[in-house]
């Protein structure tokens, strides 16, 4: 049975705008994937809506499902949702700035019945280490990245949501964070599911993968298959020529077909 | 390397950490202790006044300073821990262990209740609905007032009357206050109201319940800060509308800014200057000669000058007294160095 299941998932705004339609994605237990897509496609809505977020931007699950671990979830308060063992690392802000590394770790509440030391934090982020006492708005944008990461584990989750963790980093520092990310699900078996602009860097790291477009899922599958697939190298990895091109503009007869049968 | 490390637990929660510090916060006591011997009955007035409103000014700096919401009903909760002694005095005869846990309790529901509109308000407008708390409670407290025949205040009788004796009394209930808070912010729910200060939306995200983290920083505030009011009762003696005005809440308001936000230390030296300030001014005034010509305007004078100071402090040193006071303390730690 999957970890997490988004069934048709429908997700409006102010009660007017459709941002996400009928998107569906399955999680398994243990498992890395990645949720690919331009922006706007709806990725971080579609994290949003399975971390209960959606709710603080005025907006809501009107139709589908997310089910975790068997449970109904959607439409919940994040805090719930936290403690019923996932956790999302933010896309921006993510971090307390007024509060140093350690106490950012120590705010974090561990779900009911689980545990995760602190001090594996800092076996993960040795750079972390030496800023214990640092408060985070010092930090460095690799760091808070690390920082918010280790808080997240700090939940003690079952589900890590990571929304766009190469935003505003080094490519370097985007592939080390994914080792990293790559090592704590090896050690701890925590289930992640990554929003993700970088689809090379997603695609090396992840077991499965879903591509979005408009609001909708328009590809899935494995990392060889999507990486070989003509429309992701030409649209994601940069294989039309240098020309920037999107499969919002050019693709339009192809999703058609996809969608709409 | 060198310098100074926490090497176990006990170590890392100590609230001194090196034997400097704990000698010099040793020789602070002793002073402290000192003071009802050392000084006059206006200068012990004032150590009293201080200690009492450095309980107020604690209790303020953890809602607004560390937990991020602003609250302009300061002084409708001090008048509500104030009336309830009052009337559980004068109605009940009740002992004082009666009514400081009745203040408090009190001070919580209401907290309680004028802490809801925090769960969907913010800033400017969540200040306007806490004022609400303000008018209602001083317009009860009037009516009580009118109703009863005590349009000249509640007489209470105090459990002490000598001023030694109250500043001892005044000097542990601060003392336990600091403490209480110190410790409260080391604790998950001050951590939460930090978090929450920071980041409502991460916070959410790290399982923290921003609406519990809210109404537990009002609920444990307004407790604190009817408490207060309880001690002003019984140190005034008497409790009346009228010492609870709007300008006490801007005081108080004052202590937390000039004193510098998000500081237990800065509550406590925002409420000196606030307590001392008005009679800086005047002796200010009396030095220069300006006493005798400015008499008729004395009040305007002091307002216009507590208003410049706020300027001043909300400009130029928004870390407050103890932004300044840090600055001081670095100069001589790291000296000859500039910077760590």
């Amino acid at each position: 049975m999957s970890l997490l299941k988004v069934e048709k998932l429908e997700v409006t705004y102010h009660r007017v705008i459709t941002a996400v339609q009928g998107v569906s994605l399955e999680v398994p237990r243990g498992a890395l994937v990645a949720l690919l897509g331009n922006n706007g496609a709806g990725k971080t809505t579609t994290l949003r809506a399975i971390s209960g977020f959606i709710g603080l931007d005025d907006a809501r699950v009107t139709e589908g499902s997310v089910v975790f671990k068997g449970m109904k979830i959607d439409n919940r308060p994040p805090h719930r949702i936290a403690r019923h063992g996932i956790a999302l690392v933010p896309e921006r802000a993510k971090v307390f700035e007024n509060l140093t590394v350690e106490e950012n770790l120590q705010a974090a509440v561990p779900r009911p019945g689980g545990r995760f030391a602190r001090e594996k934090v800092y076996e993960f982020f040795p750079a972390l280490g030496a800023l214990r006492r640092r408060e985070a708005g010092y930090l460095s944008g690799g760091e808070r990245q690390m920082l918010a990461i280790g808080s997240a584990l700090c939940c003690a989750p079952e589900l890590l949501l990571v929304d766009e963790l190469s935003q505003g980093l080094a490519p370097l520092l985007v592939r080390e964070l994914m080792r990293r990310l790559q090592a704590i699900r090896a050690e701890t078996g925590v289930t992640m599911l990554l929003v993700e602009q970088n689809a090379q860097i997603a695609l090396e790291a992840a077991d499965y993968g879903y591509v979005m477009e408009n609001g909708r899922v328009v590809l899935d599958g494995t990392p060889q298959k999507l990486l070989a697939h003509q429309d992701i190298r030409e649209f994601y990895l940069g294989a039309a020529g240098g020309r920037r091109r999107s499969y919002r503009d050019v693709k339009q007869y192809r999703r058609s077909r996809r969608w709409y049968g | 390397m060198s310098g100074y490390y926490r090497t176990n637990y006990l170590e890392d929660v100590a609230l001194l950490d090196t034997r400097a510090q704990k000698a010099w916060f040793a020789l602070f006591i002793v002073l402290l202790l000192a003071v009802p011997f050392a000084v006059g009955p206006l200068w012990l007035d004032l150590a009293n006044q201080i200690l009492l409103g450095s309980i107020g000014a604690v209790a303020l700096m953890l809602l607004t300073g560390f937990a991020g919401q602003i609250s302009l009903g300061h002084a409708g909760l001090l008048a509500a821990g104030a009336f309830t002694t009052g009337i559980l005095f004068k109605e009940l005869a009740a002992p004082f262990w009666v009514t400081l846990p009745a203040s408090a309790a009190v001070g919580a529901a209401l907290g309680l209740v004028f802490g809801l509109p925090s769960l969907r308000l913010r800033g400017l407008y969540l200040a306007v609905s806490t004022l609400a708390l303000h008018f209602i409670v001083i317009h009860a407290g009037a009516e009580y007032e009118t109703k009863r025949g005590y349009s000249t205040g509640i007489l209470v009788d105090s459990p002490l009357t000598d001023a030694r004796h109250w500043y001892f009394a005044l000097l542990a209930a601060s003392t336990l206050t600091i403490l209480f808070s110190l410790n409260l912010l080391r604790s998950r729910t001050g951590r939460a109201w930090r978090a929450i200060h920071g980041r409502e939306a991460v916070a959410e995200a790290l399982g923290i319940s921003v609406q519990r983290a809210k109404l537990s920083a009002f609920v444990i505030s307004s407790a604190l800060t009817a408490v207060a009011g309880c001690l002003f009762a019984y140190f005034r003696g008497f409790v009346s509308v009228e010492a609870f005005s709007l300008y006490l809440t801007i005081q108080y308001v004052a202590m937390i800014i000039v004193g510098g936000m998000g500081s237990i230390l800065g509550a406590v030296l925002g409420t000196i200057f606030v307590v001392l300030f008005p009679h800086a001014i005047d002796a200010l005034m009396a030095a220069s000669g300006l006493g005798e010509r400015l008499s008729s305007v004395v009040f305007a004078v002091n307002y216009a000058a507590f208003g410049l100071v706020m300027i001043f402090f909300l400009v130029l040193e928004p870390q407050g007294l103890v932004g300044i006071w840090r600055r001081v303390r670095d100069w001589f730690l790291l000296w000859p160095f500039k910077q760590r």
